[in-house]
C-alpha cells in the first residue's frame, strides 16, 4: 500500500472518532475554560471582561470547606475500600476458575447497573421506614437516622466504587505465582507473615492503581452524595450541578469544574496507564 | 550415609476424587541418602512430595521424620526444605534477602544471618551476588539461590521438585554434577522428584519408580536397571526387548522358555513362583546385552545362541542400533557401540545373536 | 490450586458480597411486594408494580423510546467508531501513537458529572435543544473507549500474518480484513457493543444534564422519582434494568474476559 493511500486509510479509520472527540470533548471543555475566566451576570450569560475572580473564589471559606469535605470523604472511601476490597481481591485471585467466574460476575454486575438503582436500594435499606429501622422496631428500639449524612454517603460510595479497588489488586495478585506463597511457608512463614512479606509488597502496583481510581471517582461523584447526603454537607459534584442547573452561575461552575478536573485528571491518568499496561500484557498471546 | 531411617512414609494416600488417587505409598529414606521419586507425569511423585512438604493434606497414612509424626504439622513448621521447579525466588528481594528470608523469620541475629548467608552462598558458588535481584540472574544461578535459601536453614531433609527441567541440556548436565557433589559433600538427606530416568540413575542412591499413584519398585539404580520388577519399570528405564514366552522347563539356575516364533531361550531362573502357570509371561533383554557375532560359534552353558538376519541398521554416531529378525519371526533390537568391528555390520547380513541367561529376565505382563 | 487461606477470609468475603448485592436484592424484592411503603421482605408476591410500570406513559417512553433506542444506537455507532480507532492505533505505526491512544481513552479519565456539565454548557451556547441526539452524542463519548479497549485487546492477540496469508492466496487487503480479521474479532466487537449498550443504558451523570423533557432516560426518571418519594413502580423499572443488564453481562462474560475492560 502506498504511503498516501496508507495515510488516507488511517484517516478514514481513526479520523471519525478523533473528530468526534474534538467536537464533543475538547471544544466543550475549552468552552468551560472560557466561561471560567469571565465574570458572572444574572442577566446575560456572562460579561465580556476577563477575570480570575472565579478561581480566587475557591479560596473562600465555603469552597475551602467544600473541597476539604470532598477530599476527606474521598480519602475515607478509599481507605474503607482498601480494607474491605483487598481480602476480596485475594480471594478472587486464588479461587478456582469456576468460583472466580461467578464471583467476578457478582462483582461487576452491580457496577454496570446504574448507580441510581444501587442508591435506591440503600435508601430502602437505610431509610426511616427502611429495613434497618424495621429490624430495630422488632426489638422495640427507636428508629435511627441513617440517611442524609456523611456516613450514608461513604456507605454508598464504597458500595459503588469497591470493584474499582478489587479488580486492579486482583490482577496484581494473580501475577504472583502460588509457588511463591508455598516457598515462603516452606521457609517457616505462617500465613500472616507470608502475606506481609510476599504478597503485600508485590501487590503494591495494583493497590496503588485501585486507590487512585477509587479516590478520583469518589471526589467527583454526584449521584450518591446527592441522594444519600444532604445539601449542607455536600460534595464538589453536587456544587457543580447546583451552579449549572439551579443557580445558573456558569462561570463559577466552570472554574469549579476545571479545578476538580485538575485534581482528578492526574490521578486517573496514572491509574489508567498502570492498568492499561497490565491488560495489554494479559491480552497478548 | 548411615543406615538410620530419617523419613518414614507409611501407606500415604491422597484422594482427589473417587477415580483419581495416589497411594497407598510406603518407603523409607535413610540418613544422608539421595532418594529419587521417578515416574511419568501424573504418577503421583509430585503429590507425594507436596504431602511431605505439607501443601497437600493426607487422605490416609502417615509421615514420620526422626520418629516424630510430620503430617499433623502445618507446612511452615516442618523441617523440610523444598526447592521448587520454577525456583519461586522472591522477585522483590535481593539474593541476600531471599536467602536470609527464613533466618529472619526465626529471629536469628543480624551478624549470624550475614555469616550463614555468606557461607552458604560460597557453598553454591554465588559469593558476590548478594545485591543482585532474581531477574538479573541466569537460570542456573537462580536455581542455586533457591537451593541456598533452603540449605541455610539446615533442614533435616532437602527436597527437589524437578529442579533441572527448566534448564537447557548442557546446563542440566552441569547442574546435575554440581548437585551430586553438593549432596555428597554435605551428606544431606535428599528427596528428588523427576521424570528423567537418566537423571535419577546418575544422582540417586536409591530410586522409587512410580506409576499411576503406586510404587512399582524401590531399589538402587543398578537393581532397577538390571532387575526390573515389572514390565512398567523395564519399559520406563532404558529400552528393552520384550518377547511373549511360555515356560517349558524349570531348572535350578536356568529356566527354559519358548517364544511365539519357536525360539528357545535360556533365562535367569525365576525364583518367583507366581510365574508358574501364568499365561502372560514376557522375556526381557536389554538391547546392549544382545551380542551380535558371526555365524558358526559354539553355544556355551547358560547362553542362548540363535541365527538371525539384520533387518536394518540405524547409525546414531556413538551407537549403532540394529533391528534383528529371527528364524521364527521374532524381532529383537540390539545396540552396540560404534567400534571399528561394529562398522562392518550391514542390513541383510546373517548373523548369530548371543544372550547370556543372566541377561534374560522373566516378568509377568 | 491449593490454598490455605486464613479462616476469617471466606466469611469476610461473603459479608462484603452481601453488602455489595444487598441493594440490588432489596430493589428486586420490593418490586414484587404489594405495599407502597417499600416493605422487605414482601408479604406476598405481586406483579402489580410491573403493570403500573407498563401503564405509565412516562416510564415506558423513557425505557423504550429513550434509553433502549439510545443504547442500541450507541452500541452500533460506538462499535463502528471504536473499531476504526482501534485499527488506526494498533495496525499503524506513527509518531505520537501513545499520545493518541491516551487522547482516545481520555473520556475514561474525565469525571462524568463534569463532562455532563461541559456538554450542557456547550449545547446551551450553540442553542441546541436537548434531545435523543444530544444524549446519543454524549454517550458516544463515554462508550467508545470501552469498544476501543476490547477491540485493541483482540487485535493485539491476533496474528497479523493471517491477513498476509490471505493476501498471498489472492485476497486484496480489504477482502482479507473482512474475511479473516473481522470474523476473528467477533468476540471483541460483540463484547464491546454490549458494554457500550450497558454504559449508555445505565448512564445517569450525563443524562442528568443533557437529556431534555422529551428525552428523559430511565435512570434520570428513577433519580427524580427517588427525590420525590415515588412508589415501587420505580423498583419495578429498576428490576427490569437489573435483569437486562445482568443477562447481557453473562453473555459478555462467556465471550470475553471481562476484567480486561474495566
Amino acid at each position: 500500500m502506498g504511503d498516501a493511500q496508507r495515510r488516507r486509510t488511517w484517516l478514514a479509520l481513526a479520523g471519525p472518532y478523533a473528530l468526534f472527540l474534538l467536537f464533543l470533548l475538547v471544544v466543550p471543555f475549552a468552552n468551560v475554560a472560557i466561561y471560567s475566566v469571565h465574570p458572572y451576570s444574572p442577566t446575560k450569560v456572562f460579561l465580556p471582561e476577563l477575570t480570575f475572580a472565579n478561581y480566587l473564589k475557591i479560596f473562600d471559606l465555603y469552597y475551602l470547606r467544600l473541597f476539604g469535605r470532598t477530599l476527606r470523604l474521598g480519602l475515607i472511601t478509599m481507605a474503607v475500600c482498601v480494607v474491605l476490597g483487598y481480602p476480596l481481591a485475594y480471594f478472587l485471585a486464588r479461587s478456582r476458575p469456576r468460583v472466580q467466574a461467578l464471583c467476578l460476575f457478582l462483582l461487576i454486575m452491580p457496577l454496570m447497573v446504574s448507580a441510581v438503582i444501587r442508591v435506591f436500594g440503600w435508601i430502602v435499606i437505610l431509610g426511616r421506614k427502611g429495613l434497618v429501622n424495621q429490624a430495630l422496631a422488632v426489638f422495640g428500639l427507636d428508629p435511627v437516622r441513617l440517611l442524609y449524612n456523611e456516613t450514608a454517603v461513604v456507605i454508598g460510595l464504597v458500595n459503588v466504587f469497591i470493584p474499582f479497588m478489587v479488580l486492579p489488586i486482583m490482577a496484581s495478585i494473580e501475577r504472583i505465582p502460588p509457588s511463591l506463597e508455598e516457598a515462603a511457608q516452606n521457609l517457616g512463614a505462617n500465613w500472616a507473615q507470608m502475606f506481609w512479606r510476599t504478597i503485600l509488597p508485590l501487590s503494591v502496583p495494583g493497590l496503588l492503581s485501585g486507590c487512585l481510581l477509587v479516590y478520583s471517582l469518589s471526589i467527583s461523584a454526584f449521584v450518591t452524595p446527592a441522594l444519600m447526603g444532604n445539601a449542607r454537607e455536600r460534595m464538589a459534584g453536587q456544587q457543580v450541578y447546583d451552579e449549572v442547573l439551579v443557580s445558573f452561575n456558569w462561570p463559577s461552575a466552570s472554574s469549579l469544574a476545571l479545578t476538580l478536573i485538575a485534581l482528578t485528571g492526574v490521578l486517573m491518568f496514572c491509574a489508567l496507564l498502570a492498568t492499561r499496561r497490565a491488560s495489554r500484557r494479559e491480552a497478548a498471546p | 550415609m548411615s543406615g538410620r531411617v530419617e523419613l518414614e512414609v507409611r501407606d500415604l494416600t491422597k484422594r482427589y476424587s473417587p477415580l483419581v488417587s495416589v497411594g497407598p505409598i510406603s518407603f523409607d529414606v535413610h540418613e544422608g541418602e539421595f532418594f529419587s521419586l521417578l515416574g511419568p507425569s501424573g504418577c503421583g511423585k509430585t503429590t507425594t512430595l507436596r504431602c511431605i512438604a505439607g501443601f497437600e493434606a493426607l487422605s490416609g497414612g502417615s509421615i514420620r521424620v526422626g520418629g516424630e509424626r510430620l503430617d499433623d504439622k502445618p507446612p511452615h513448621r516442618r523441617d523440610v526444605g523444598l526447592v521448587f521447579q520454577n525456583y519461586a525466588l522472591f522477585p522483590h528481594l535481593t539474593v541476600f534477602d531471599n536467602v536470609a528470608f527464613g533466618l529472619r523469620l526465626r529471629r536469628v541475629s543480624k551478624a549470624e544471618i550475614a555469616d550463614r548467608v555468606d557461607r552458604v552462598l560460597q557453598l553454591v558458588d554465588l559469593a558476590g551476588m548478594t545485591t543482585r535481584f532474581p531477574a538479573q540472574l541466569s537460570g542456573g544461578q537462580q536455581q542455586r539461590v533457591a537451593i541456598a535459601r533452603s540449605l541455610v536453614l539446615e533442614p533435616r531433609i532437602l527436597m527437589f521438585d524437578e529442579p533441572l527441567s527448566n534448564l537447557d541440556f548442557k546446563l542440566r548436565l552441569q547442574m546435575r554434577e554440581e548437585l551430586r557433589n553438593l549432596q555428597r559433600r554435605l551428606g544431606k538427606t535428599s528427596i528428588y522428584v523427576t521424570h528423567d530416568q537418566t537423571e535419577a540413575l546418575a544422582l540417586s542412591d536409591r530410586i522409587a519408580v512410580l506409576s499411576h499413584g503406586r510404587i512399582e519398585q524401590i531399589g538402587t539404580p543398578d537393581e532397577i536397571y538390571e532387575r526390573p520388577a515389572s514390565v512398567f519399570v523395564a519399559e520406563f528405564i532404558g529400552s528393552s526387548n520384550m518377547l511373549p514366552v511360555r515356560i517349558v522347563e524349570r531348572g535350578s539356575d536356568v529356566t527354559v522358555v519358548v517364544t511365539e516364533g519357536g525360539l528357545r531361550l535360556l533365562c535367569h531362573a525365576a525364583g518367583d513362583a507366581a510365574l508358574d502357570g501364568a499365561a502372560d509371561i514376557v522375556a526381557l533383554v536389554r538391547p546392549e546385552r544382545v551380542h551380535v557375532e558371526a555365524p558358526g560359534g559354539a553355544p556355551a552353558p547358560r547362553e542362548t545362541r540363535a541365527a538371525a538376519r539384520i533387518a536394518d541398521v540405524t547409525y546414531l554416531g556413538e551407537d549403532l542400533h540394529l533391528g534383528l529378525e529371527l528364524s521364527g519371526g521374532d524381532r529383537l533390537r540390539a545396540a552396540m557401540k560404534n567400534t571399528n568391528a561394529a562398522r562392518r555390520v550391514a542390513a541383510g547380513q546373517s548373523i548369530e545373536i548371543v544372550i547370556a541367561a543372566a541377561d534374560l529376565r522373566l516378568l509377568r505382563r | 490450586m491449593s490454598s490455605r487461606w486464613p479462616r476469617p477470609l471466606v466469611p469476610l468475603v461473603v459479608a462484603v458480597y452481601v453488602g455489595l448485592l444487598a441493594p440490588l436484592v432489596v430493589v428486586i424484592a420490593v418490586s414484587f411486594g404489594p405495599s407502597a411503603a417499600f416493605e422487605f421482605p414482601p408479604r406476598s408476591l405481586t406483579l402489580h408494580w410491573f403493570e403500573a410500570f407498563f401503564e405509565s406513559q412516562a416510564l415506558v417512553t423513557s425505557f423504550f423510546r429513550v434509553s433502549l433506542v439510545v443504547g442500541l444506537l450507541a452500541a452500533v455507532l460506538a462499535t463502528l467508531l471504536g473499531t476504526g480507532a482501534a485499527l488506526g492505533l494498533v495496525r499503524f505505526r506513527f509518531f505520537g501513537r501513545e499520545a493518541l491512544e491516551a487522547f482516545f481513552l481520555a473520556p475514561l479519565v474525565v469525571p462524568e458529572i463534569l463532562l455532563g456539565a461541559a456538554l450542557y454548557l456547550f449545547y446551551a451556547r450553540l442553542a441546541i435543544q436537548a434531545s435523543v441526539w444530544t444524549l446519543l452524542g454524549g454517550h458516544l463519548i463515554i462508550c467508545t473507549p470501552y469498544v476501543i479497549r476490547t477491540v485493541t485487546a483482540g487485535l493485539v492477540g491476533l496474528d497479523p500474518r493471517l491477513e498476509e496469508a490471505a493476501m498471498s492466496l489472492g485476497a486484496t487487503r480489504v477482502q482479507a480484513f473482512f474475511k479473516v480479521t473481522l470474523p476473528l474479532l467477533r468476540s471483541s466487537l460483540l463484547s464491546g457493543a454490549i458494554f457500550a449498550f450497558i454504559i449508555s443504558f445505565s448512564d445517569i451523570n450525563l443524562a442528568l444534564f443533557i437529556s431534555g423533557p422529551q428525552s428523559t432516560s430511565l435512570p434520570v426518571h428513577i433519580f427524580s422519582q427517588i427525590q420525590w418519594q415515588g412508589d415501587p413502580t420505580i423498583a419495578a423499572a429498576s428490576s427490569l434494568q437489573i435483569v437486562i443488564i445482568g443477562m447481557l453481562i453473562l453473555v459478555a462474560q462467556r465471550i470475553f474476559r471481562l476484567r480486561l475492560v474495566i
